[in-house]
C-alpha cells in the first residue's frame, strides 16, 4: 500500500515477524498529542485599530476585504458601522493611525485614506430604503454627525426616525463649521441624501422648543438630542462687543452659505483648535494676511497636526504664548488687540499646564478682523433633561434621566469630534433599541458597554449588537493585539503611500478640495500593508510550520483545525502567526 | 568451454555467468584481478552491471546491501583488511537478509602486514551470520560462485566464497566455464519479495526493541538451519547441468581409517595427494574437506567422524586464546557422540602468513598423530621456531 | 504584497505521517517533511543512524510514506549509491535516491562515504539536517559544533574549541553539480532548492540548519526563530553553489547582530563577553570571504 501499512495476513510472518525489521504499519498508533501541556488555539482577536476607532468600526475587517479584491464586500462592511465614510475619510482625526501596529514597524497603514476611497466609490451606490419592522418612531434633534448616525442605524434596525434640523439645511457641523476645502459640499450633499435615502425624513428650519415644542418630542416612542454646540465663547474682555470683532464659527457659516464677509486684511484668529484653524486658512483664502494667536504653545494645540501644517505652508502665521486682554478700537472701527504673553504653569485638570500672564508683558497686535474661535457653547437651558452648563449627563448608551430619552454628540461629555459624534450616534441607536425591545416585551438583558466594545476602551460596533458578524471568526475573543504579539519576520518594509494633493498655490487660490487622496492602486497597496492584526487570513505559516502536521486545512476555507492528538504543543504555530490570531493555553483547561 | 585461468579470474567469470547487476568493491592484494577482470567484462559489455569504485570495503558492503535492498544481484570481493574493514556491515547484510554474495580471498591480518594465505580474516566473520562456502580449485570456485547466488537467494542470507590467497586466487588451473544458457537456466533473474519499493514502501531496519529482536534472529537462524537443506537441493540441480557438486562436506578414502585428517581450502589438495601416498604404504588415513562452514555442518561431521580412533584438524587460523577455529568447531560438533564414538581430536595450527603447508608437513602431522595417544596441547602448533 | 505569502509555494501532499517522535519543536521532520513534499512518492531514502532513526518510528511503524533504510552511522551515501546502482541496473531512473543523515553521520564518520560518492557524482540527493551535535546520543560534540558552544562532551570549563566545519566549501571542492544550505525558518528558500536539484543529476548536496531545542537549549516555540537568527546574523548564511564555482546568495541578511541569537540559547550562555566578540567578528570576517566567493568564485 502507498502509505506503508501492509495487513499482516500479506506478510511473511513467522514467530510473529516478517524475516527482517521490516515495517508494516504507520506512527499514526503514536498518540504524541499525550506529551504536551500546552495546547494552542486559534483566537481571533480585536486589532488595535478597530479599538481606537471612536466609531467602532471593523476596520480590520474591511481592510482585509480589500486586500482580497472584494471592494464591494469591503464597502458594505465599512457602512455597517459607519454612516458617513466619505466624510471621515476626509475630516476624521485618525486615532486608528495612531494605534495602528504597524505604525511601529514602518509607518501606519493610510486607513483614513483608504476610508475616503471606500466612501467615495459607496457614494455611487443607491441605497434601497431600509424594510420597517417596528412601529417605534423616534425624534432626533440635529443633523450633524451624532444626529444623522443615530437615524442610519436606527432606520436600519427598522424604526421610524424623523430629525428635526434647526438650520436651513441639515449636516449640522459638517455643513455649517468644516470649510469646503476641507469637505466638499456636494460630497456632504451625497452622504446626506444617501442616509436619507433610508426613509428617514429631516425637517429643516425646525428648531427644538419652537418648532416642535419640547412636549410635542414627549409624542414620539424615543427622544436623541445631538443639537450640537455653536455658541461662540466669547473672550472675556472688555470691548469685545466691537465692531471687527465676531464669532469664528459665524464666519464660517457665512462663508458655508455662499457667503463672502468684507473681513481684513489683517485677521486675527484666537484660538488653537480645528475651527481656528478653518477660519484662518478661510480667511487666508478671502485674499487677507492672517494670524493665529494661541495661550499655550503647538504643541498644545487641539488641532490636528495635518490642519497646523497645511495652514502654515499656505501661509498663516502663528504667535504663541499670546492671548488678548484688550480692543483698541477708533470711531467704531477695530484698530487692534492688546496682548500679552503668557507661560506655561502647573497642569489643569485636563493635564495640560495653564497658561499664566506674565506680567508687564503687553504689546500690540494691530489688525482688521478678530475671528474668535476659542470653543463653543451649548443651547440646551430648556430641554428638560439632567445637565450642566456644558453637557447632559447620560449613561454608557447615551441614556438620559427622562425615560426614552438620550442624548449624543458634543453635548454629551465627550471629545468634539466628528467621529465621537457618530459613534455616540451609534450607541445611542443601539440604546433606543434596547429600550424599545424592553417595552415590547422582549426580555433583554442589561446593556453592557464592556460586552459590546471592542477591547477596553473601544466603541461598540453594531455587528455586536445584531450579532450579524459576517466574518467566520475562529473561537473570537475581545482582547486586542499589542505589537508585542505579532511577528514581523514575514514582513517586509513597504512605506505608507502619501495622498496627492493640491500645490499650495493652487489650494489658496480658492476653496477646490486641497487633499485629493490616494489613487485605487496605492489604496490597494495600503490595505496589503495591514496586518490583519487577531485575525487569521488564512496565510497558513501555521500549517506550513507544524513539525507534525497536526493542523489541515477545513475544505470549506473557513481556517484550520488542530489535531490535539498528535499536536505536541511546542508552540510554534502560534509563536510564527505573523497577527496574534492564536493563543496558547495551559492542558485540561 | 575450458580455460586456464587463476582462480580470481573464476570468480570473476562466476559472477559474470551469475550476471551480477551491480558490483562493488575495493582493491587489495590479492582480490585485485577480480576488480580487474570484472571491471573488463563490464567495459567491454560481457556483464551488464552497474561497477561502483567505492572508496573503501566499508562502503562496498554497504552499497552492495543498498542495491541488494532494491532487488539487484549484488555482488563484491575483497581479502585480509578489506573483510575485517567491512565486519559492521557484514552483519547488515545478513541480519537485513540480503543474498549478497562476496569472493573472499583468505590472507593473513596485520600487524605484520603479510599478503599470504591465512583464514584468520574470514573465521573471524563467523559470528556475522554469513553462509561460508571454502574452495579447493579452480572449477570449485567458478561452480560455487555460481551455486552462491542460488542458495543466497533462495533463503536470503549473504553467502561467502572463501578462496586461499595466492596458491589459489593466483594459481593457473584448467576450469571449465559453463554455459551462459545453462546458468541462466539453474539461476533466473532474482525477483525479491521484500525490497525497497515506492509502490509498496517499507522502513527496513528501524530500532527493534526487546520485545521483537530475538524474534527476528530466531528467523535468521532458521535461515540457516533452512540453507543446509537448500544447500543440498541446489547442489544436486548444478549436479544435473553440469555434472559436478561437492557437498558440504566430502570423506575422501575415510573407509576404515584410522585417522582421519580435517582440512579446508588448498591444504586440502596436498592433503589429498599425501593420502593417496599413505594409502599406498597401507596405512589407514582418510580425509574430510569441509567446504561448508556456516551453517555447520554438525550433522556431517558427526557422520564422518563418529567411531574413528583419531581425528587430526588441520587449521590455518588461530584464535588466540583458544586455538584453531575448525577443531573447536568440530569438538563441539563431536560433543554430542556418545564417548565411545568420540574420536581423539589433535588439533594443529599450520601455514599462518601464508607458510608454506607441503606434503612433508602433513606426512610429519601424520606419523605425529600416529605416534601420539592424545595431543600433549590444546593447539598444536606446526613448523615454528621453538 | 507586505506579507510574503510562502502557501503557494509549498506544495499540498505530504509524505510523513504524525505520531512521529521528534521531540516537541524540533527541525528535523520540518526539514523532512518539506523536502518529501517536493520529491513526490517515487524517493527511497538511505538513512544511517541520527534522531531521524528514532523520529521515523520503531519497527514495526514507519512515520514516511515512502521507502526507508535503516543504514550503518557512516554509510548513509555508500548505500544511497547502491541503491541507485541497483535501480539504474533494474532500468528505474525516476526513482530519486534520497541520503538523509545528520551532521554527525555526514560532518564526521560519514565524511568518507559522502567525499567518495561525491567524487563519483554518485547520482543522489544528500541532505544532512544540520542540529551542531551528536544529538540522539545525547547531545555530544560533533565538528559541526560551533566554537564555543556547550555540549555534553565540551562542558562549560571547555567550550567547543575549533570552529564548525565548513560543509559547503568541501563539497564544492568536489564540484558537484549542485550543492547548498538552507534552513528550516525558510521552508520557501529550501523548497525552491530542492526542486532546482530535483531537476539536475549528480551528486546534490543540501546542509539544512533544523535547531533542537533540547540541544541548544531554547524553548520549544523558539525553533524557526532561532533558524532565522541564524541565518539573518550571517552565522548561516543561505547560499548554493554549482559545479563548485558559481556561488550565490539565496535570501536577503540582514547581518543582525549574533548577540541576542547566542543569549537567546542555553548552550552559549556561558560566553564572556570577549568571546561573544570574537564569534561577532570571526562572523563578519568569514562574511568577506563567502562574498568573495560569490563575486570571484574562490
Amino acid at each position: 500500500m502507498p502509505d506503508g501499512r501492509i495487513p499482516t495476513s500479506e506478510l511473511d510472518l513467522a514467530h510473529g515477524v516478517p524475516p527482517n525489521s521490516m515495517s508494516y504499519i504507520t506512527t499514526l498508533p503514536n498518540k504524541t498529542g499525550s506529551w504536551k501541556y500546552i495546547r494552542p488555539l486559534y483566537r481571533d482577536r480585536v486589532a488595535p485599530c478597530n479599538e481606537g476607532c471612536p466609531v467602532g468600526i471593523d476596520i480590520e475587517a474591511y481592510m482585509n476585504l480589500l486586500r482580497e479584491g472584494r471592494v464591494e464586500d469591503a464597502i458594505d462592511m465599512l457602512l455597517r458601522e459607519n454612516p458617513m465614510p466619505a466624510v471621515t475619510g476626509r475630516v476624521c482625526y485618525h486615532p486608528c493611525e495612531t494605534t495602528c501596529n504597524r505604525r511601529r514597524h514602518d509607518g501606519a497603514v493610510a486607513i483614513h485614506a483608504v476610508e475616503r476611497l471606500l466612501g467615495d466609490e459607496a457614494l455611487k451606490i443607491d441605497i434601497e430604503p431600509a424594510p420597517r419592522l417596528y412601529p417605534d418612531e423616534v425624534a432626533i434633534v440635529g443633523s450633524g454627525p451624532a444626529g444623522l448616525a443615530a437615524a442610519y442605524h436606527l432606520a436600519r434596525l427598522g424604526y421610524g426616525v424623523t430629525i428635526f434640523e434647526a438650520a436651513p439645511e441639515p449636516g449640522g457641523v459638517l455643513r455649517v463649521g468644516i470649510p469646503e476645502y476641507r469637505l466638499p459640499k456636494d460630497v456632504l450633499a451625497k452622504e446626506i441624501a444617501r442616509i436619507t435615502a433610508l426613509g428617514i425624513e429631516i425637517k429643516c428650519n425646525a428648531r427644538v422648543g419652537v418648532d416642535p415644542t419640547w412636549e410635542e418630542l414627549d409624542g414620539f416612542d424615543a427622544v436623541f438630542l445631538a443639537m450640537g454646540v455653536h455658541k461662540s465663547q466669547p473672550l472675556g474682555i472688555p470691548g469685545e462687543d466691537a465692531e471687527g470683532i465676531r464669532s469664528g464659527l459665524g464666519f464660517l457659516k457665512d462663508v458655508n452659505f455662499g457667503g463672502r464677509p468684507e473681513i481684513g486684511p489683517r485677521v486675527i484668529v484666537i484660538g488653537g483648535g480645528n475651527t481656528a484653524m478653518d477660519c484662518a486658512r478661510t480667511a487666508l483664502r478671502l485674499g487677507n494676511d492672517v494670524e493665529v494667536l494661541y495661550r499655550r504653545t503647538r504643541a498644545e494645540m487641539p488641532a490636528t497636526e495635518e490642519e497646523v501644517r497645511e495652514a502654515e505652508e499656505e501661509g498663516v502665521m502663528m504667535q504663541f504664548l499670546a492671548a488678548p486682554v484688550g480692543v483698541r478700537a477708533s470711531n467704531g472701527r477695530l484698530l487692534g488687540l492688546e496682548c500679552v504673553r503668557m507661560r506655561l504653569g502647573e497642569a489643569d485638570a485636563s493635564g495640560r499646564r495653564r497658561p499664566v500672564p506674565v506680567p508687564d508683558s503687553n504689546f500690540f497686535v494691530p489688525c482688521d478682523t478678530v475671528l474668535t474661535a476659542i470653543g463653543e457653547a451649548p443651547e440646551f437651558a430648556e430641554a428638560p433633561l439632567d445637565h450642566d452648563a456644558w453637557v447632559i449627563k447620560v449613561g454608557e448608551f447615551g441614556r438620559a434621566n427622562k425615560d426614552g430619552w438620550f442624548a449624543g454628540g458634543d453635548i454629551i461629555e465627550e471629545p468634539h469630534t466628528v467621529a465621537h459624534a457618530l459613534g455616540a450616534g451609534k450607541r445611542a441607536a443601539i440604546g433606543i433599541d434596547h429600550y424599545l425591545r424592553g417595552k415590547r416585551g422582549e426580555n433583554e438583558q442589561p446593556l453592557e458597554l464592556n460586552e459590546l466594545r471592542y477591547g477596553k476602551l473601544g466603541n461598540v460596533p453594531i455587528t455586536r449588537w445584531r450579532d450579524d458578524d459576517p466574518v467566520d471568526r475562529n473561537g473570537a475573543v475581545n482582547e486586542v493585539v499589542g505589537f508585542e504579539d505579532l511577528n514581523l519576520e514575514h514582513f517586509t518594509s513597504v512605506p505608507r503611500h502619501t495622498d496627492r494633493r493640491l500645490s499650495i498655490e493652487d489650494s489658496k487660490r480658492g476653496f477646490a478640495e486641497v487633499n485629493r487622496g490616494l489613487t485605487w492602486g496605492h489604496g490597494l497597496d495600503e490595505a496589503r500593508r495591514c496586518f490583519n492584526c487577531g485575525v487569521c487570513n488564512r496565510c497558513e505559516l501555521c500549517l506550513i510550520y507544524c513539525p507534525d502536521l497536526a493542523i489541515t486545512r477545513r475544505a470549506d476555507g473557513t481556517g484550520f483545525d488542530i489535531d490535539y492528538d498528535y499536536c505536541k504543543g511546542c508552540g510554534i504555530c502560534n509563536a510564527e502567526c505573523p497577527r496574534g490570531a492564536m493563543v496558547m493555553t495551559r492542558e485540561g483547561l | 568451454m575450458k580455460k586456464v585461468m587463476v582462480g580470481n579470474h573464476a570468480v570473476a567469470y562466476g559472477a559474470m555467468l551469475a550476471r551480477a547487476e551491480v558490483i562493488s568493491a575495493y582493491p587489495i592484494t590479492p582480490q585485485t584481478q577480480i576488480m580487474e577482470e570484472l571491471s573488463e567484462m563490464v567495459a567491454d559489455g560481457r556483464l551488464k552491471a552497474r561497477y561502483i569504485k567505492v572508496e573503501s570495503e566499508h562502503s562496498a558492503m554497504a552499497s552492495c546491501i543498498g542495491a541488494s535492498a532494491t532487488g539487484a544481484r549484488a555482488f563484491t570481493a575483497t581479502s585480509s583488511q578489506g573483510l575485517v574493514l567491512m565486519h559492521e556491515m557484514l552483519h547488515w547484510a545478513s541480519s537485513g537478509r540480503h543474498p549478497v554474495v562476496m569472493a573472499a580471498v583468505n590472507r593473513a591480518l596485520a600487524p605484520g602486514l603479510n599478503i599470504w594465505t591465512d583464514q584468520n580474516d574470514t573465521l573471524a566473520q563467523r559470528d556475522t551470520g554469513w553462509i561460508q562456502l571454502y574452495c579447493e580449485n579452480g572449477q570449485e570456485v567458478i561452480d560455487t560462485t555460481i551455486m552462491a547466488f542460488k542458495l543466497a537467494e533462495t533463503v536470503n542470507l549473504p553467502v561467502m566464497v572463501v578462496l586461499d590467497a595466492f596458491y589459489l586466487s593466483h594459481t593457473s588451473e584448467p576450469v571449465d566455464i559453463p554455459d551462459q544458457a545453462m546458468v541462466d537456466k539453474f539461476l533466473p533473474r532474482r525477483e525479491a519479495r521484500y525490497k525497497l519499493d515506492t509502490d509498496e514502501p517499507h522502513a527496513f531496519g528501524a530500532l527493534t526493541k526487546p520485545d521483537a529482536y530475538m524474534e527476528i534472529r530466531l528467523r535468521q537462524q532458521d535461515a540457516m538451519d533452512e540453507a543446509r537443506h537448500a544447500f543440498k537441493k541446489v547442489e544436486a540441480e548444478w549436479k544435473k547441468l553440469s555434472g559436478r557438486s561437492y557437498g558440504a562436506i566430502e570423506s575422501y578414502e575415510a573407509k576404515d581409517a584410522e585417522l582421519l585428517l580435517v582440512t579446508s581450502g588448498t591444504i586440502t589438495s596436498t592433503s589429498r595427494y599425501v593420502v593417496n601416498e599413505l594409502r599406498a604404504e597401507g596405512k589407514k588415513v582418510g580425509l574430510v574437506k569441509v567446504k561448508m562452514f556456516r551453517p555447520s555442518p554438525m550433522a556431517e561431521i558427526r557422520k564422518a567422524l563418529a567411531g574413528v580412533k583419531k581425528v587430526a584438524v588441520l587449521d590455518r587460523n588461530i584464535s588466540p586464546g583458544h586455538g584453531g577455529v575448525f577443531a573447536q568447531e568440530i569438538r563441539s560438533a563431536l560433543y554430542e557422540l556418545p564417548l565411545e564414538d568420540r574420536p581423539v581430536l589433535f588439533g594443529y595450527v599450520l601455514g599462518l602468513g601464508g607458510r608454506d603447508v607441503t606434503p612433508k608437513t602433513i606426512r610429519e602431522i601424520v606419523d605425529r598423530t600416529m605416534a601420539s595417544k592424545a595431543p600433549e596441547r590444546h593447539d598444536l602448533w606446526v613448523g615454528v621456531a621453538s | 504584497m507586505s506579507q510574503v505569502m510562502i502557501k503557494d509555494q509549498v506544495p499540498e501532499k505530504d509524505y510523513l505521517t504524525s505520531g512521529h517522535l521528534a521531540c516537541p519543536g524540533c527541525g528535523a521532520p520540518i526539514a523532512m517533511r518539506m523536502v518529501l513534499k517536493v520529491l513526490g512518492p517515487k524517493t527511497m531514502v538511505s538513512l544511517p543512524a541520527c534522531c531521524w532513526s528514532i523520529i521515523a518510528g520503531p519497527f514495526p511503524q514507519s512515520s514516511l510514506k515512502v521507502p526507508l533504510y535503516h543504514t550503518a552511522f557512516e554509510t548513509a551515501a555508500a548505500l544511497a549509491s547502491g541503491i541507485r546502482a541497483g535501480l539504474d541496473a533494474r532500468g528505474d531512473t525516476e526513482t530519486t535516491v534520497l541520503a538523509w543523515a545528520g551532521d554527525g553521520g555526514t560532518f564526521d564518520i560519514g565524511m568518507q562515504a559522502l567525499s567518495g560518492a561525491a567524487e563519483r557524482n554518485e547520482n543522489f540527493i544528500y541532505c544532512c539536517y544540520d542540529n551542531e551535535a551528536y544529538m540522539n546520543t545525547g547531545i555530544q560534540r560533533s565538528s559541526s559544533t560551533p566554537w564555543g558552544a556547550w555540549t555534553t562532551t565540551t562542558p562549560v570549563q571547555s567550550p567547543e574549541a575549533s570552529p564548525k566545519k565548513d560543509l559547503l566549501a568541501i563539497m564544492a571542492a568536489h564540484r558537484v553539480p549542485y550543492a547548498a544550505t538552507a534552513c528550516v525558518a525558510y521552508p520557501d528558500d529550501l523548497i525552491a532548492k530542492v526542486r532546482k536539484a530535483k531537476e539536475m543529476k549528480g551528486t546534490r548536496f543540501l546542509q539544512i540548519l533544523a535547531p533542537c531545542p533540547p540541544g541548544w537549549k531554547f524553548a520549544d516555540e523558539d525553533s524557526i526563530q532561532i533558524g532565522r537568527m541564524a541565518v539573518q546574523n550571517k552565522i548561516f548564511p543561505l547560499m548554493e553553489v554549482e559545479d563548485g564555482a558559481r556561488w550565490r546568495f539565496t535570501v536577503d541578511h540582514r547581518g543582525d547582530a549574533v548577540e541576542p541569537y547566542l543569549k537567546k540559547q542555553g548552550r552559549f550562555r556561558h560566553l564572556k563577553d570577549w568571546q561573544i566578540s570574537k564569534i561577532q567578528s570571526d562572523v563578519n570576517e568569514r562574511w568577506r570571504v563567502l562574498e568573495n566567493r560569490v563575486k570571484y568564485g574562490t
